[in-house]
This record gives structure tokens, sequence and C-alpha cells, in this order.
């Protein structure tokens, strides 16, 4: 290559930078509608499963809900979990039990739970107020979200206590095996 | 002779990635949806009937079917009388109506019961009794919630689906045999 040549070349690369040097900056733009399409999707997902939901079921730790084929949908009501380990009532450990899965015999009187019914009667009556301002029915809903591996003893104590602090509809929280 | 070349800043194309997320987001929330929750309602037993049912009862003579789970099996009965009791007697606690479909296994097998005869036995008497919807279910104190609920979904019918009937007040599908179970203690 002669030395013209590179000369040539290094004249127009030296004219490139200036060029380039002298144009005016440009604004980045952010592509906001993929993002956009994203944060839709989630919010109208988010909103699809809380509004089905009247409630909220987070078994505790270790608790395996049991499963089953019916396909009801959970109606409003008062939650109890039931687990293998303990009673919690409005994220309240109420009672434990004991190692073969039974209730402490301290916190029963016949077949009545003791500490879960003082609750249970205390957010009866609170709903019963909530309803009579509404001008509506109580409809006095218990959901027991069990245990596969509850006892049956153990289910019917839960629903004698629920029944003599008035509740009077009782739903099992199942597992839709066909969801 | 050495040449010195500018860094060209070069501009990211996020496009693809984007659109990579874009069909992931979805996909990941869909898998996020394990477990659909749903409800069995039962009923707690009625000691006193009112009036009505005290009139209806005399008109229609109600099936009355009870299912006891036991340790070994079910034990069956309607109208106070024992299936596969020996004959003369009313019950028979000695032997369950429906045996173990696996003897020998511990409660912790959930599959150790004869569901399917017990859904079978249930089709004969709706069957015989097609308004009867009604089931009263107990069981012996260390019997697994798992198995209740199975029997109860084998005594409601595998292929009954009762959201419509719930939701939009349709009629309660053929299919369905006895849904209205009532749970109560130490029934045999």
């Amino acid at each position: 290559m002669s030395a013209e040549s590179d000369a040539a070349f290094m004249a127009r690369k030296a004219a490139k930078r200036e060029a380039r040097r002298k144009r005016p900056e440009e604004k980045a733009l952010l592509g906001m509608t993929s993002l956009m399409d994203a944060i839709t999707i989630i919010v109208t997902y988010l909103l699809k499963s809380y509004s089905s939901d009247p409630v909220v079921i987070q078994p505790t730790q270790g608790q395996k809900v049991p499963m089953s084929l019916a396909d009801t949908p959970i109606q409003d009501g008062i939650p109890v979990y039931v687990s293998q380990k303990s009673i919690t009532f409005a994220e309240k450990r109420i009672v434990q039990m004991d190692e073969t899965g039974a209730i402490d015999p301290s916190a029963l009187q016949g077949h009545l739970i003791g500490p879960l019914y003082d609750l249970l009667a205390e957010e009866a009556d609170k709903a019963k107020q909530m309803a009579e301002g509404k001008g509506e029915e109580w409809e006095g809903r218990i959901i027991l979200i069990g245990d596969q591996n509850l006892k049956f003893s153990v289910l019917v104590d839960v629903m004698y206590t629920a029944g003599r602090a008035e509740f009077k509809e009782y739903a099992f929280c199942v597992v839709n095996r066909n969801g | 002779m050495s040449r010195k070349f500018e860094e060209e800043e070069i501009e990211a194309n996020l496009l693809p990635v984007m659109n990579i997320m874009l069909l992931l987001i979805p996909a990941l929330l869909l898998a996020m949806e394990v477990a659909r929750m749903a409800a069995i309602a039962v009923s707690p037993p009625k000691f006193a009937a009112t009036a009505d049912q005290k009139q209806e009862e005399k008109k229609d003579k109600p099936l009355n079917l009870k299912v006891f789970i036991m340790e070994d099996g079910y034990r069956v009965s309607a109208s106070g009388q024992q299936a596969g009791a020996d004959a003369g007697k009313a019950a028979d606690s000695a032997s369950p109506t429906i045996a173990l479909a696996k003897p020998g296994t511990g409660l912790e097998d959930f599959d150790r019961y004869d569901y399917a005869l017990l859904g079978a036995e249930a089709r004969k008497y709706k069957d015989l009794f097609p308004h009867e919807t009604v089931v009263t279910i107990s069981a012996e104190n260390s019997i697994p919630m798992q198995v209740l609920i199975q029997t109860m979904d084998n005594l409601r019918g595998l292929d009954c689906r009762l959201i419509g009937a719930v939701n939009a007040g349709e009629e309660v599908p053929p299919e369905c045999m006895f849904w209205q179970a009532i749970v109560e203690a130490g029934a045999g």
C-alpha cells in the first residue's frame, strides 16, 4: 500500500470521526410496551385469583390438605386449620396435639375444645353483629382445613366445638384432584 | 504501524429477550397455580325433625343410608338394616359389609378401602331411591380424614360435578348420588 493511499485512508477516517463528533446526541428511548404487557398480565392474574376466592387458604407448615374430586368452590366462612401438630385459628396456634395426633387432654372437656370454643364464640358474635349491621342473615359457615392423616375423633371434636359456638354450616377444604 | 480503532457502542437488542419474558411470565404464573382448592359441604346430625319433615316421612319412607368406616372395611346400612348382616339380624358388627381391598395394610395407606365396591353399592341404593341425596357417614376414631373424603367422593359419584348447581342454580346432575353428607360421631 502506498503512502498516498494510506494518507487518504487516514483523512477519510478523520473526517468520519469529525462528523460523528459533531452529530447531535440521540436521546435513548426505552421501549415500555413489552414491560407494560408483562405487568398487565400479572395484575390481571392477581386480581382474578383474589376476586374468585373469598377466603385465602394458606395451610400451615407440614399440613397436607386432603385430595378430592369435589369441584364446589369455597364460599365465605371462617377458616380453622387443623393439622396433626396443632389447631390454628386467626394465625394463632391455639391447641397443641400430642405425638399420636390427638388433642392435648388438658384442652378437652368431653368433646369440647375449650380454647377454640372461646375464640370461635367471640368470632361468631362479631360476625353476627356485622351481618346485622348490613341487614343480612348470618350464614355461620366454618371452613375446616384438615390434614390427610387427621384422626376422625379430632375432626368430630372440632365440629362439635364449632357447633357449640353456634356455627351452623361446615365445609371441608380439599385440594381438587382435577385442578 | 499500529492503528487505533475507537470502540463502537453496540446497542443491545432487547426485543427477543422481552419476547421470551412475555412467554415465561404467563407460563410461570400458570405453573404456580398447582393446587385448586374446593369445598365439601357437610352437615351436623339433626336431632329433631321439623313438623313438615315428619309429614313428608309418613308419605315416603326414607332410605336413611348410613356408612360406617371401620378399620377393617365399611359397614353399610339402609332403613336400619345392615347390608350383608346374618339372617334375622338388623346389624352384624362382627364383619363389615365391604371388606378391605388391601387387607393387611396400615391406616396410612388411604387406598386400602374398596371404594369401587362402595360406589357400586351406593348406585344400587340410588336406583331404588332416586330422590334420596342424603348419607350419614361416621367412622372409628383412628380413621384418617383422607379416607373420609374419598368415601364421600365415591358416595357422591366420581363423575358428579356440582359446580353448576352451586354457582348457577342448575339442577344437580343425575350422576350425583348421595351428595349431601351428614358427619356424625359413633353412628353404627
